[in-house]
């Protein structure tokens, strides 16, 4: 905190309110056009003035289209590769951190170097192998290459993290003859949930909302994502914005939860996590 | 430490190696030598040398709009949210109520699907009730009312305007965390001394939140490089190309025109691009991931 005269105070709290107030409108939108009634056509401001609520929008959509099967779709891609990269990544990170491995730098210097790779320069040949490996139209598809491109900010976040670690445990249960997995398994990883924190929340918004992968991948409209639902009921719903915007709604909703839920661990688990240089 | 040792380092190593050589490694070596075929993904190849590579650079509209547009994304995407997003961690540091609440708004579209965002945007846009339009109708800012991306000379604006407002929670949160470790004794000091909050903000904070701001950068610019749904869902990359952008023109030419190895070719474009960005960000104004904190 930076002590400020109350007259500085004041202007901040009202140009932060302002400025807030401008950025909810798209959301407000969003809400405000789900819930108006199917019938009432015309609408004012993008439809945020509102003269009457109800929920029957939401009604059309789960009568008209399986959401929670998309959902569903969505959470066993999604929670399937958190999974895997936290796992993967720290074991491998792990083995950067702390194990004698040839030719070390050159891994992780490779590591890094895809940090910065586009997903989209890789639609094509993705699509390519996930044929070859008939991984096309199935979750597996998805899964594996969400886990590989979530992997090196995972290696990158935790390897710092367990290199923070004292040392000294670690020795103590190496010398009792403990093997470097059961260290890991029982020692090192309980040790650095702040960090697997921001690793399991940043692949879970990542794989959640990833459309381009998705898009060329599932075909099958029962198998797609969430984040492929606008697209597969743009048409259905064309008429309907109310029902499109429910829709819409359905698709947020969860995310936010989960972000308000973990607000607290967000900004503590990136500061704890600081790479260093 | 035995050769044992060694080996069940690489153990430790094999999966995520495994993975990683399949799904990344492998796609990337494969769209050099794919870009050297005319081919639609089905039927045989043939092989055409550097022809694709030729035509990109000498005949393609599209893909030099492309460039065109990323050389305005990247700038008008990372400048205002970096200002924004400084501004608005400083003033949270002004012992203001609600911090959590503000903290909330502005980061909550960063979460949002772009794909929900790009829809609701156009909702915004539309020139027949939408939100500016009728903005325009009861305030008198009749510019408001105009179909802003339906015209080639402002739809990559428009769209850019949607993802400075998706991703400025973003900057502000890497500077929340970057303040956390500026020392407080030097803020209390300058405080004491009379600085005033202007000087404190310009003088002291940003300059020492340089990492952060080397960071916000090179993230934008991969960012920029990356930048597909939204375009794809609001406009497509049109009219007439005019929204084009890398990712998207990909697609386009690989799923929808079937031009395999052209979009390989592209791919191999945007790939050199990224990768020399990056490596001179890193290698010259020493960028690097951090994630907040001190580095």
């Amino acid at each position: 905190m930076i002590e400020a005269t109350p007259a500085a105070r004041r202007l901040a709290k009202w140009f932060l309110f302002a400025l807030a107030l401008v950025w909810l409108v798209p959301l407000a939108i969003m809400l405000s056009v789900a819930f108006t009634p199917p019938h009432i056509r015309i609408s004012r401001f993008g439809g945020l003035m509102m003269k009457d609520v109800s929920i029957d929008n939401f009604a059309i959509v789960f009568n008209d289209a399986p959401i929670l099967v998309h959902l569903l779709n969505s959470l066993v891609i999604t929670c399937t590769s958190v999974l895997f990269v936290v796992l993967f990544g720290a074991m491998a990170a792990y083995a950067f951190a702390r194990l004698r491995i040839p030719g070390k730098n050159v891994w992780f210097f490779l590591l890094i170097t895809t940090l910065m790779l586009p997903v989209p320069t890789l639609i094509v040949p993705l699509f390519m192998i996930n044929k070859t490996l008939g991984l096309l139209d199935s979750y597996l598809g998805l899964i594996l290459p969400y886990t590989a491109l979530g992997l090196p900010f995972a290696i990158i976040i935790l390897r710092s993290f367990f290199e923070a670690l004292p040392i000294e445990l670690e020795e103590t249960a190496r010398i009792d003859g403990v093997s470097p997995a059961r260290i890991f398994w029982f020692i090192a990883l309980p040790l650095s949930w702040p960090a697997l924190t921001v690793v399991v929340i940043f692949q879970f918004m990542v794989s959640f909302n990833e459309f381009v992968l998705a898009l060329v991948t599932i075909d099958t409209d029962v198998r797609k994502p969430l984040s492929l639902v606008p697209l597969i009921y743009s048409g259905q719903f064309f008429t309907q914005p109310g029902a499109m915007f429910a829709t819409l709604t359905l698709i947020t909703v969860p995310v936010i939860v989960v972000y308000l839920a973990m607000q607290k661990f967000m900004v503590g688990g990136l500061t704890s996590g600081a790479v260093k240089g | 430490m035995t050769e044992n040792r060694d080996w069940r380092g690489f153990a430790f190593l094999a999966p995520a190696l495994a993975l990683f050589g399949v799904f990344v490694f492998y796609p990337a070596f494969y769209i050099f030598y794919a870009a050297l075929f005319q081919w639609d993904g089905v039927n045989d190849a043939a092989y055409i040398g550097l022809e694709n590579f030729l035509t990109i650079f000498n005949d393609d509209k599209a893909f030099w709009l492309s460039m065109r547009n990323a050389a305005y994304w990247a700038p008008l995407t990372i400048i205002p949210q970096m200002i924004l997003g400084f501004l608005i961690a400083f003033l949270l540091e002004l012992r203001v109520p609600f911090v959590n609440i503000f903290r909330a708004v502005f980061y909550v579209p960063a979460i949002v699907s772009p794909v929900v965002v790009g829809i609701v945007w156009q909702r915004i846009y539309n020139p027949f009730g939408g939100f500016l339009s009728d903005v325009g109708q009861a305030s008198g800012f009749k510019w408001l009312i105009y179909p802003y991306l339906a015209d080639t000379d402002t739809a990559i604006f428009a769209v850019i305007l949607v993802n400075v407002w998706q991703w400025m929670g973003f900057s502000m949160l890497m500077y929340i965390a970057g303040m956390k470790g500026i020392s407080r004794d030097i803020l209390e000091a300058a405080r004491l001394d009379g600085i005033s909050l202007r000087q404190i903000a310009i003088h002291l904070a940003w300059p020492m939140l340089r990492h952060v701001h080397l960071t916000l950068v090179l993230l934008g610019v991969i960012g920029t490089l990356q930048t597909f749904p939204l375009i794809y869902i609001m406009t497509k990359g049109g009219p007439n190309h005019a929204t084009e952008m890398l990712p998207n023109y990909i697609f386009q030419q690989g799923f929808i025109l079937q031009n395999m190895g052209y979009a390989s070719a592209l791919s191999v474009v945007l790939l050199l691009l990224s990768l020399s960005l990056s490596i001179f960000q890193v290698k010259v104004l020493g960028a690097r991931f951090s994630f907040g904190g001190k580095s």
